[in-house]
């Protein structure tokens, strides 16, 4: 097996976050290798580092047996790596032969185009490749799945011998990801290494000849296809002693407090709701869902399921094509973005609570908001939830993040009186902010008349150690996880490969 | 608001003025002018003296402040409304038409008519891009742009046609009735009770950005519309179409105040470009209304300096055009020096690039 590229313990870090943490990747000739792990695991940065998006902090990057320094993505071209992204590089105005003419040597004065010699050549490729596009017509015209073949074919003209595809399949139909498929195995056959990453377990069994499993930043599992099998993935994957650990601990109280909640009437109930994404398809397709007083669901799914748009209805924030929903009159929520919708970071500390609170008698005077009461409100729970700001008058842009999310926190507790909705509450915190998050939404269930709890989090293991009932998110539906099989091994199966559903 | 940002603006807006000035007077000696002559006729011409001050500096001024008020509330709203000039002449429009047809009211009656409709009609000028901007997604740069060419015709097309003076000689109207016009503030000057107006709502505004919820949800709109919504519980949308249309009437005011107190009939090209320069006294005054109040009057003493700039030292007076519109230039490049030292002293603020930590 000849290696076309070698990565050794590289790592990463983006702030005080580590996202590679002593990663190893190797690319051998004429092989598919996969590439699994959970949100967050590394996988988008360490395909990154191969593709010259991102230099990484220490570790060694090795392409056909010599070390390379990869600064930016021409000089991984130079070495003869190709990387199709994530999200669309291409110009919607431009035709398809353009955007393939961008970034392409010009003739020597750098005068003509050279548009016939780059049809005949794209030509060529489509007749051995299969992909077939409009080559004249404006990119904006085109369907998702042609973009992407636009997006390979781009990447294909500079001959790489390693193609990178980052999450390829996520927007594409079970018939495009099919002949996908077929033309990743083609490649791999005429020698070229290929690498993937894909969010569906059951597509990287599909494709790959090797498989590499990244956890925490590191690769902690890499083996020929034939020698795994899904259930030793899915350990590989997740990190098991935590959650069992995390269940034991809350596993004594949780009946008993699932009793209580069942007697009581919900406080917030969605019927059969529909939301049309912003695809055209169907985002939400017909979720019901009861939510009672000081009870956590726990609702988790690979990202892209529908789940955004959850919390959005059940947090009063989008009203769906059809369905009925009936909300409590106050309702906090946590976005899982804070810097752009949980906070204004050029407004100040107060003006940041004053955002959730400006509705409230307490808080308004006729027209006039009462700064002041607003101001000592604030200090209160800068004071309580600990955090760290000079003072109410600090810029909420200048916080860390870990403070700032404890500032959101903070703001949406005092506001849930019926109802809170959290969405991924602890993305991109460090163990200490990401506890202070966990203990309180778990301090929140115990307080009588406290609010009832949506948690909707990407993360298996924060919704297996806070939720008294699991739901797992599938192509925009909800799938009950009955308390019997709340085990890891069974929600992370669902979640991956949706084959419950 | 915390000191940091007020201190941040007033920086901003000093370090502009300086190297505006630095700039001017570097033309003008590398043109051959006197400098020193030059700016001692800018200053006596616009504040070296009771009439210098009263009726050439402040009543320049009241329109500027007024537009510049009106450009500092859509900017403050996130509403990029570049049509304060179309907007100032439809409220110029509205107010010689009403001043024209009056009748026997009461003055103060009659005045407060005036106004009104300088204002509705600015707004209903807003109106056009506002809604395109909401209904249709259309960018309201280009459109209130355009909306003042629309504006500046309109009045064109008045003052030759239907709302030409009796006698027919020149593109102007009548004088509107005597009633309808505004009281002189001190008597023997042409200083109006305009001015008086446009302190009292840069005030006002001032008191609804700070102590209002109606302010504050302007404020926040602006700086982060997502956030208003998700957060604040705001309607983002309705926000900018109040502050849009506000911001128009705001403009359609200082049309009618021009009218009614300074030129008593409307003509083509009553304004010099207002509209415009506002957009420089908004952004000089970091779209504070009390510091356009300061802005708006200090432009004002510009184009009133000019004048005698040009008298005693030759300078023409388009030299204070590009005064002005360099001052917008060095707003521009002082609000990110300052911003990017800022940064740089301040706590960081780490970019985790989109997917950056795996996923």
């Amino acid at each position: 097996m000849t290696l076309l590229a070698q990565l050794a313990g590289v790592t990463k870090a983006f702030g005080r976050v580590k996202a590679l943490d002593g990663a190893d990747l190797e690319v051998p000739e004429g092989v598919v290798t996969g590439v699994l792990g959970e949100n967050g695991a590394g996988k988008t940065t360490l395909l990154n580092v191969l593709g010259g998006m991102v230099t990484p902090d220490s570790g060694s990057v090795a392409v056909g047996g010599r070390r390379v320094s990869l600064r930016r993505p021409r000089d991984a071209w130079r070495v003869g790596v190709g990387m199709v992204h994530q999200h669309f590089t291409l110009v919607p105005e431009l035709t398809v032969l353009e955007n393939l003419a961008l970034g392409r040597r010009t003739s020597r004065w750098g005068l003509r185009l050279g548009y016939d010699a780059l049809r005949e050549e794209v030509a060529g490729l489509v007749g051995r490749t299969g992909l077939d596009v409009p080559l004249d017509d404006p990119v904006r015209r085109l369907e998702v799945g042609e973009r992407q073949r636009v997006e390979i074919l781009k990447a294909l003209l500079k001959k790489p011998r390693i193609l990178i595809l980052d999450e390829p399949t996520a927007v594409l139909t079970p018939r495009e990801v099919d002949s996908l498929f077929a033309l990743l195995r083609s490649l791999a056959g005429e020698g070229a290494g290929v690498v993937l990453v894909a969010h569906k377990l059951d597509e990287v069994l599909a494709v790959a000849d090797r498989v590499t499993v990244l956890r925490d930043g590191r690769t902690v599992l890499s083996a020929p296809r034939t020698e795994v099998d899904a259930l030793t993935l899915i350990r590989a994957m997740v990190d098991t002693e935590r959650v069992d650990a995390a269940a034991v601990g809350h596993g004594a109280d949780r009946s008993l407090r699932a009793s209580v909640a069942d007697s009581s009437p919900p406080v917030a109930r969605l019927g059969e709701v529909r939301v049309r994404g912003s695809r055209g398809e169907d985002a939400l397709r017909g979720v019901s869902l009861d939510v009672r007083r000081r009870e956590i669901v726990g609702v988790v799914g690979v990202e892209g399921n529908g789940q955004r748009e959850l919390a959005l209805v059940i947090a009063g924030r989008l009203r769906p094509s059809a369905g009925t929903v009936r909300l409590p009159s106050s309702v906090g929520f946590i976005p899982q973005d804070r810097t752009a919708e949980g906070l204004v970071g050029s407004l100040d500390l107060t003006e940041n609570v004053a955002l959730a609170l400006h509705r409230e008698e307490a808080f308004r005077r006729g027209p006039l908001l009462r700064w002041g009461a607003l101001e000592e409100r604030t200090r209160e729970l800068v004071g309580r939830f600990g955090v760290r700001a000079p003072g109410p008058g600090t810029l909420a842009g200048a916080l860390s993040g870990g403070n700032q999310q404890r500032l959101v926190v903070a703001r949406e507790l005092h506001v849930a009186k019926d109802l809170l909705v959290a969405e991924n509450p602890t993305r991109g915190l460090d163990v200490a902010a990401a506890s202070f998050v966990h203990e309180e939404l778990s301090f929140l269930r115990r307080i009588p008349d406290g609010p009832g709890i949506v948690l909707i989090s990407s993360d298996l293991d924060e919704v297996l150690s806070l939720s008294d009932r699991i739901m797992v998110m599938v192509r925009g539906a909800l799938v009950d996880v009955p308390h019997t099989q709340r085990s890891r091994q069974f929600v992370g199966a669902l979640m991956l490969s949706g084959v419950h559903a | 608001m915390p000191d940091a940002r007020r201190l941040g603006s007033a920086v901003v807006a000093l370090g502009a003025l300086l190297v505006t000035a630095a700039i001017a007077a570097l033309g003008l000696w590398l043109g051959g002018y006197d400098v020193g002559d030059a700016a001692e006729a800018l200053v006596a011409g616009s504040v070296g003296g009771r009439d210098a001050l009263l009726s050439v500096t402040l009543v320049r001024g009241v329109p500027l402040v007024l537009t510049g008020l009106a450009v500092a509330l859509a900017f403050r709203a996130g509403v990029w409304n570049i049509g304060a000039e179309g907007q100032l002449y439809a409220g110029a429009l509205a107010a010689a038409w009403v001043g024209l047809a009056a009748g026997d009211q009461p003055a103060w009656a009659l005045i407060a008519t005036v106004l009104a409709a300088a204002g509705l009609a600015g707004a209903a000028w807003a109106l056009v891009p506002a809604l395109m901007k909401l209904w249709l997604g259309v960018g309201e740069v280009i459109t209130t742009i355009l909306m003042n060419f629309v504006g500046i015709y309109a009045v064109a097309y008045a003052v030759h046609g239907p709302l030409q003076e009796a006698r027919g000689v020149f593109p102007q109207t009548d004088p509107i009735a005597e009633g309808a016009r505004l009281p002189a503030l001190v008597e023997g000057t042409r200083l109006h009770a305009g001015f008086g107006l446009a302190v009292f709502v840069a005030l006002a505004l001032w008191a609804v950005f700070r102590w209002t919820r109606a302010g504050f949800s302007v404020r926040a709109v602006g700086a982060s519309p997502a956030a208003a919504r998700i957060s604040g519980r705001l309607n983002d949308r309705r926000v900018m179409l109040s502050a849009f249309l506000a911001s128009g009437a705001v403009a359609g005011l200082a049309g009618g105040v021009e009218v009614a107190g300074v030129t008593y009939a409307l003509y083509e090209g009553l304004s010099p470009g207002w509209g415009y320069t506002a957009i420089a006294v908004a952004l000089l005054a970091g779209l504070h209304p009390g510091a356009v109040l300061l802005a708006g009057l200090l432009f004002g003493a510009l184009e009133g300096g000019s004048g005698a700039m040009q008298r005693a030292a030759g300078i023409p007076a388009a030299w204070v055009s590009a005064v002005e519109a360099l001052v917008i230039l060095a707003v521009l490049a002082a609000d990110q020096a300052w911003r990017r030292s800022a940064a740089l002293v301040g706590p960081s603020r780490e970019a985790v690039p989109e997917g950056g930590t795996g996923a």
